[in-house]
C-alpha cells in the first residue's frame, strides 16, 4: 500500500508552548484516519501545519511521497489535498451549485481558459453529481446562506470533494450537526470514501462519531502521539482514559 | 402630471449617475472594507482629464473622454489601491478613512489649483434637445444619460453575475479566506474591484458634467449622494446601491421643484438621518452580525 500522507517528526511551538511535539504518523490510501485528544492537545496546530496554514519548527509532511512542508494551501489544494472547516466557510450569496462549481474551478484549464472560458469551467455535471451525492437536489439553486447549518455543513464536505482530492481534512465536520443530519454525513462520507478511494483524516471532538467513522485512530496529548490503533484498541487502552480523564 | 412625469425622469437620470458611484463605493466596501470618502471628487475629476485633453492637447471629444477613462482607471484605480489604501489599510480602517478624506480635499485643491476655479462648460455626449413624448417635454440628453447609465450597470451586473471572475470577485468579498484556500488570486480580484469603481466613476464624471458643469468642487454633492444612496441601499449590495442611488436623485429632483432649491443640498442627509433611524440595514441590505 502506498502511504498518501506521511507526517516526519513534526514539532511547532508558540512561544514557550510545545504544541506539538515530535508527532509522525502516516495515512494509507484509502483510509479514514481519526486524531482525538483532549482540548488543547495540538490536534488543530498539527492540521494547520499539514495544511500550510502554519509552518512547522522542525519536521516534514510528504502528500504521496512529495514534501509539502510550508507549501500555501491554495498549493496544497492544487496537489489535491482538499479541506473541510470546523466553523461553516460557505458563500452564503451564491447558491449551493455555484459553491461547487466555485470549490472546483481553479483546478480547471490554462489561466487564459480560467479568464475567459465557459462560465461553469465544464463542471455543472460534476456539481450535480456531488450535489445528488449529498442529497441536496432539492436545495440546488438556493443560496447557501439561507440552508440549515446541518445542510451547510453537508455542503461543506461536497465542496471538499469538487477537486477529485487524493486527500481530504476534515475538521470537526460532526460540530453543532444534529443527530439525524449526523447519520446522514457519517453515512455519506464513508460511501464517497468508498466510491473514490480519497484518503480521509479527521478530527473529532464527537467520540461516538470518530470510533464509528473511522478505520484507525490516533489520540494526542499535550503535542505528543500516545496511542494508535482501531477503534475498539483505543477505547480499552489505559494511556487514553488517562489522558481524558486524568489521574 | 407631465411636470411630475418629467422630474422623475431627470431624477432618474441623476439617481442613475449617483448608482454609478455608489455601487463603486459599495464594490470596494465590499471587497477590501475601503470607504472611499474621495468618491465624489472620483467623479469630479475625469471630466478635468477629459478637458484638458481637449483644450491643452487639442484632441477630439470622443478621444478625451476614451483618455479620461483609461486615467482614471490607472490614477483613481491602480495607483489609489497602491499609494493609498494597500499601506494605509494594514493601519486599519479609520486611517485609511481619514487618508481618503485627505485625498479628497487634495484632489479637489488640486483641480482648482492646476486648472480653474471657474465652473467649465462640458461638452453634452446627447444633443441637448427637448423631445414631445404623448404631450410630456422630456429632454433628449437625460434620456441618454439615463439609457447609458442603465446599460453599465446592467453590463456590471451580467459580468459580476454570468462570467467566472464575476463569481471569483463575489466569492472573494464574501469569504477571503476561503476563496484563497480555494485558489481564486484574492489580490487580482481586489484590484479589478477598484478598476472597476474607478471606470464607473470616469462614466458618472463624463455624464454629469455636462449638466453640472465641471467644478472642482462637484465632489461634495456628488460623493454625499453617492454616500447616501449606498447606505439607503443597503452598502452591501449592487443591487441596493442602485436603488439608493436611483431614489435619491428622484427625491432630490422633487424637492429641488416643489420644496425649495435652497434646501436641495440636505435632502441626502434627510433621507440618511431617516433610513439610519428606521431601517439601518437600508433598502436591500442584510442585517450584519459581526464577530469581535
Amino acid at each position: 500500500m502506498t502511504s498518501v500522507l506521511d507526517v516526519k517528526n513534526l514539532s511547532r511551538a508558540f512561544g514557550g508552548l510545545q504544541a506539538v511535539r515530535d508527532v509522525s504518523f502516516e495515512v494509507q490510501e484509502g483510509e479514514i484516519l481519526g486524531i482525538i485528544g483532549p482540548n488543547g492537545s495540538g490536534k488543530s496546530t498539527l492540521f494547520n501545519c499539514i495544511l500550510g496554514q502554519l509552518v512547522p519548527d522542525e519536521g516534514e509532511v510528504r502528500v504521496d511521497g512529495q514534501v509539502v512542508t510550508g507549501l500555501r494551501p491554495s498549493e496544497l489544494n492544487r496537489r489535491g489535498v482538499s479541506r473541510t472547516f470546523q466553523l461553516l466557510q460557505v458563500f452564503p450569496q451564491l447558491s449551493v451549485r455555484e459553491n461547487l462549481i466555485l470549490a472546483g474551478q481553479e483546478h480547471r484549464g490554462s489561466r487564459l481558459r480560467r479568464l475567459f472560458g465557459p462560465r461553469d469551467a465544464g463542471l455543472t455535471p460534476d456539481a450535480n453529481r456531488m450535489i445528488d451525492f449529498f442529497r441536496l437536489g432539492h436545495l440546488a439553486e438556493e443560496k447557501a446562506g439561507g440552508l440549515s447549518y446541518g445542510q451547510q455543513k453537508l455542503l461543506d464536505a461536497a465542496m471538499a470533494f469538487m477537486a477529485g482530492p487524493r486527500l481530504v481534512l476534515l475538521d470537526e465536520p460532526a460540530g453543532g450537526v444534529n443527530l439525524t443530519m449526523l447519520a446522514s454525513l457519517k453515512e455519506r462520507l464513508q460511501a464517497i470514501n468508498a466510491e473514490t478511494r480519497a484518503t480521509f483524516v479527521v478530527i473529532e471532538h464527537n467520540m461516538e462519531f470518530v470510533m464509528s467513522l473511522c478505520t484507525r485512530i490516533l489520540v494526542l496529548a499535550e503535542g505528543r502521539l500516545i496511542a494508535a490503533g482501531t477503534p475498539g484498541e483505543i477505547r480499552s487502552n489505559p494511556d487514553v482514559i488517562e489522558a481524558y480523564l486524568g489521574h | 402630471m407631465a411636470e411630475i412625469l418629467q422630474l422623475v425622469i431627470a431624477g432618474l437620470a441623476t439617481g442613475a449617475i449617483y448608482a454609478l458611484a455608489a455601487i463603486g463605493f459599495t464594490l470596494l466596501w465590499q471587497t477590501s472594507q475601503t470607504i472611499n470618502f474621495a468618491q465624489g471628487e472620483f467623479v469630479m475629476l475625469p471630466a478635468f482629464f477629459a478637458l484638458v485633453a481637449m483644450n491643452w492637447f487639442g484632441w477630439p471629444f470622443w478621444l478625451s473622454c476614451l483618455v479620461a477613462i483609461l486615467v482614471s482607471v490607472l490614477l483613481l484605480g491602480m495607483v489609489f489601491k497602491v499609494i493609498v489604501v494597500d499601506p494605509m489599510l494594514k493601519q486599519g480602517v479609520l486611517p485609511l478613512v481619514i487618508s481618503t478624506i485627505a485625498l479628497g480635499l487634495l484632489l479637489r485643491e488640486g483641480a482648482k489649483d492646476f486648472y480653474s476655479a471657474e465652473a467649465q462648460p462640458f461638452p453634452y455626449i446627447f444633443p441637448d434637445r427637448q423631445v414631445s413624448v404623448l404631450g410630456v417635454q422630456l429632454s433628449l440628453s437625460q434620456i441618454g444619460v439615463l439609457l447609458i447609465a442603465l446599460a453599465v450597470i446592467a453590463a456590471l451586473q451580467l459580468f459580476l453575475s454570468r462570467t467566472r471572475t464575476g463569481r471569483q470577485m463575489q466569492a472573494t468579498a464574501q469569504n477571503p479566506t476561503v476563496a484563497r484556500i480555494l485558489g481564486v488570486p484574492v489580490e487580482r480580484m481586489i484590484l479589478y474591484t477598484f478598476i472597476i469603481n474607478a471606470a464607473l466613476a470616469a462614466m458618472a464624471s463624463l455624464l454629469i458634467s455636462p449638466i453640472y458643469l465641471a467644478k472642482f468642487s462637484n465632489g461634495e454633492h456628488l460623493g454625499l449622494a453617492a454616500f447616501v444612496a449606498a447606505i439607503v441601499g443597503g452598502f452591501n449590495q449592487v443591487r441596493g446601491a442602485i436603488a439608493g442611488g436611483l431614489l435619491v436623485g428622484v427625491i432630490d429632483n422633487l424637492a429641488a421643484a416643489y420644496v425649495s432649491t435652497g434646501y436641495r443640498q440636505s435632502v441626502p442627509l434627510i433621507l440618511l438621518v431617516l433610513f439610519i433611524l428606521f431601517r439601518p440595514q437600508g433598502l436591500l441590505g442584510r442585517r450584519e452580525e459581526r464577530a469581535v
